[in-house]
């Protein structure tokens, strides 16, 4: 089988976040991570292959300093990397950088299954791997949490977790997944692992090499883009249920005027 | 100056592979939890889970040569491994007899059979291998070592006591110093090294119950006609001394590994406390009452990691590196007390609270003044053999 996982570098989880002059993310002065839903997707990816054979390639779309994140997918096992890099590419909307990531997966061919996760930490919207799918014209099965794939019958089945429970689904070869957490419990890569990532194949692919026309992408080509924004407010402070033998009732009517029950 | 000045550089920012190796490793003790790994010392349990998934990434024998399936690398990643694993509150004493001791000991002078017996468990995590110097009646003076080892044919038998031995019930052989000479006590050059099966006829052990909240159990260890093959003298007859040595600069190494870990880990939950309790009208750590100790704290933790990396470096290149190890491990085990003990300090009467996890570690960094070598006879060395004053003893 031939697996593409898509993965994205991040600011850390706990970093503060803050946007930057150009009103996007400032990814220069905090330390990025490799999405952490993106683990379980590569994890998956790399079970997959253990079962039935066939190579793990990582597709990024990100500043050089994605490298990073790269390598770490390589130093958990990933055979291979694609890395789009291009100063152009800076504010790609969700619609952009799902057109950008399409085209290298056109370049790659035939692949069997594109594996992303279902969100990344710091834009969150959760589209990339839908708008991808159907711009790819294969099948997406997203937010999954159990998958399992047939690949002599290319098939797969996967359960789709839903609000209410999960779905069963089933979907033909090539298709596209996106990986929710707790799907797997993602290996933390090996000393040798780590010690062999540098030297395994990354391809560095600028926009030029996809056929895509600067003003295409980035600030520019992005459908949508970001006019003001206010920093979160403080905190408030929270509501404390005093148990005076009716706590219990106190926290469902707490929990009611929320909508929470 | 020489050619070797040229070839041991210490390089001041760390490689990618080594920033993952750290990264790897925290995560590996972060999953696995200081409060589980305290939970299982307390119940006098080994952390096996972690110790498992450490040995399959291939963690735990860094430093054992390629040739025997290690990493190949040297003892600045153990330490990098050791400090991570303190770092995260899960700190292993083992790391410094198996690996360190026995791993760099067996590498330089266990005969080709026996490193390919040993070394490769070693290098795996698979088997472990501890450390068996002190005795009751030398403790720091280890020329009095009294426990004998007579020829008897092809074999050696062993009789006397050790004290303090780490780690002996999970270990697969002990590594055991022995006076193989017929010399009265006292006399030096008569000592020798043997790899000793940890359940062999005639070992007995008895667990001495200390503070430690530590998965390593102390050991009294009793030789009574402990018969061992020939093939079990490591090294020359009579080199025990010597040979034993190699291994006791890795040993103050991973023990200030160990300091510098739990030196960071403490620093790290006395900072977050200092940032969010509020008595008065500002958070704590906003009082420099409580502010410049932290900062002193950590100046002395960074001044200990840089000596323990110059230190690691001179030993992995092979030269001189006895007054450079015991200087890191002395300064590492101040630091790593200073860190606790303020952290300690910090948090107040949580600072003594099981929950806040400091308490659990505090006989760790401890311990590191006393063991494997105590501050006196590092001050004593110091003052010996760096600044040629009198010896007192
Ligand atoms: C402050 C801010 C403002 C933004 N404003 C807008 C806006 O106005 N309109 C808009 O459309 N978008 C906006 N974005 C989103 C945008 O630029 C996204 O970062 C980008 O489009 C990817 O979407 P996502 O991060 O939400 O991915 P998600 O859809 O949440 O990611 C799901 C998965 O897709 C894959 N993936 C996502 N990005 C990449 C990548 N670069 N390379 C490889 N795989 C990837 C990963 O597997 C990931 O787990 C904004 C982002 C920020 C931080
Ligand atoms: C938890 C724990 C684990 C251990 N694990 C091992 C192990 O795995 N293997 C092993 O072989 N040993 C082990 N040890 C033993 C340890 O190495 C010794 O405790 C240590 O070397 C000190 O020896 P001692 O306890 O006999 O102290 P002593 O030698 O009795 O010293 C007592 C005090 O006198 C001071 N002192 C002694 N001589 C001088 C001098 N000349 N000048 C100034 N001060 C002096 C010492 O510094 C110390 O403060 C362990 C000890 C502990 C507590």
């Amino acid at each position: 089988m031939k697996i593409v996982v898509c993965v994205k570098q991040v600011p850390d989880t706990w970093a503060e976040k803050k946007l930057d002059a150009s009103k996007t993310l400032d990814r220069v002065s905090v330390d990025n991570i490799l999405n952490e839903m993106d683990e379980f997707a590569l994890e998956e990816a790399l079970q997959m292959i253990a079962a039935h054979s066939g190579t793990v390639t990582v597709l990024s779309m990100g500043p050089d300093s994605a490298t990073e994140a790269i390598r770490k997918a390589l130093s958990m096992g990933a055979d291979g990397a694609i890395h789009i890099v291009d100063d152009a590419l800076k504010g790609s909307c969700a619609a952009v950088t799902s057109l950008v990531l399409a085209k290298a997966l056109e370049r790659i061919g035939d692949y069997d299954l594109v594996i992303s996760g279902s969100e990344a930490s710091d834009a969150r919207t959760s589209v990339v791997p839908a708008m991808l799918a159907e711009r790819l014209g294969i099948p997406q099965v997203t937010f999954v949490n159990k998958v399992e794939v047939d690949p002599a019958a290319k098939t797969l089945k996967a359960n789709r977790i839903t609000d209410d429970g999960y779905q069963v689904v089933e979907a033909s070869l090539p298709a596209m997944i996106s990986a929710v957490e707790k799907m797997n419990e993602p290996r933390y890569p090996s000393f040798k692992g780590i010690m062999a990532a540098k030297k395994k194949p990354v391809e560095t692919l600028s926009i030029a090499d996809l056929g895509l026309e600067a003003d295409a992408v980035g600030l520019s080509g992005s459908w949508t883009k970001v006019n003001d924004s206010a920093d979160r407010p403080p905190r408030s402070a929270g509501t404390i249920v005093e148990d005076e033998g009716n706590g219990g009732a106190a926290l469902v009517d707490f929990l009611a005027s929320k909508k929470f029950v | 100056m020489n050619e070797t000045s040229s070839i041991v550089a210490l390089p001041l920012v760390e490689s990618d592979e080594e920033r993952a190796i750290r990264d790897a490793v925290r995560t590996c003790a972060l999953r696995y939890g200081h409060d589980r790994f305290i939970d299982a010392a307390r119940r006098g349990e080994s952390p096996t889970e972690l110790w498992d998934s450490l040995a399959a990434g291939g963690y735990l024998g860094v430093n054992i040569p390629e040739a025997y399936g290690g990493g190949g690398l040297g003892l600045r990643e153990l330490c990098m491994v050791s400090e991570e694993l303190a770092a995260a509150g899960c700190p292993l004493l083992l790391l410094l007899v198996s690996p360190a001791i026995a791993g760099t000991i067996l590498t330089r002078h266990g005969s080709p059979i026996q490193r390919e017996r040993w070394l490769p468990g070693i290098g795996a995590g698979t088997s472990k291998i501890v450390f068996a110097i002190t005795e009751a009646d030398a403790g720091s003076n280890t020329h009095r070592i009294a426990t004998t080892a007579r020829r008897d044919g092809e074999d050696w038998v062993l009789n006397g006591a050790k004290t303090f031995i780490s780690g002996v019930n999970e270990a697969d052989a002990v590594l055991v110093v022995a006076r193989s000479g017929a010399s009265a006590p006292g006399a030096p050059g008569q000592l020798s090294l043997f790899l000793v099966d940890a359940g062999a006829p005639g070992l007995q052990r008895t667990v001495i119950p200390t503070a430690l909240d530590a998965p390593e159990l102390q050991f009294t260890l009793f030789f009574d006609n402990v018969r061992v093959p020939g093939d079990r003298l490591v090294g020359a007859e009579g080199d025990g001394l010597r040979i034993g040595f190699d291994g006791l600069n890795p040993e103050r190494l991973i023990a200030a590994s160990i300091c510098t870990g739990t030196g960071r880990y403490a620093l790290e939950r006395a900072c977050t406390y200092a940032r969010e309790r509020q008595v008065w009208s500002a958070p704590i750590g906003s009082h420099q009452g409580i502010a410049h100790p932290l900062a002193e704290a950590k100046m002395a933790l960074e001044l200990a990691r840089h000596t323990m990396q110059r230190a690691a470096a001179l030993h992995d290149a092979g030269l001189p590196a006895g007054e450079a190890c015991n200087m890191a491990k002395f300064a590492a085990a101040e630091a790593g007390m200073k860190c606790v003990d303020q952290a300690i300090q910090t948090h107040g009467g949580n600072g003594i609270a099981l929950e806040y996890g400091l308490t659990s570690l505090w006989w760790t960094v401890r311990l590191m003044a006393i063991a494997p070598v105590s501050r006196e006879m590092i001050l004593n060395y110091v003052a010996e053999h760096s600044l040629g004053l009198p010896r007192s003893y």
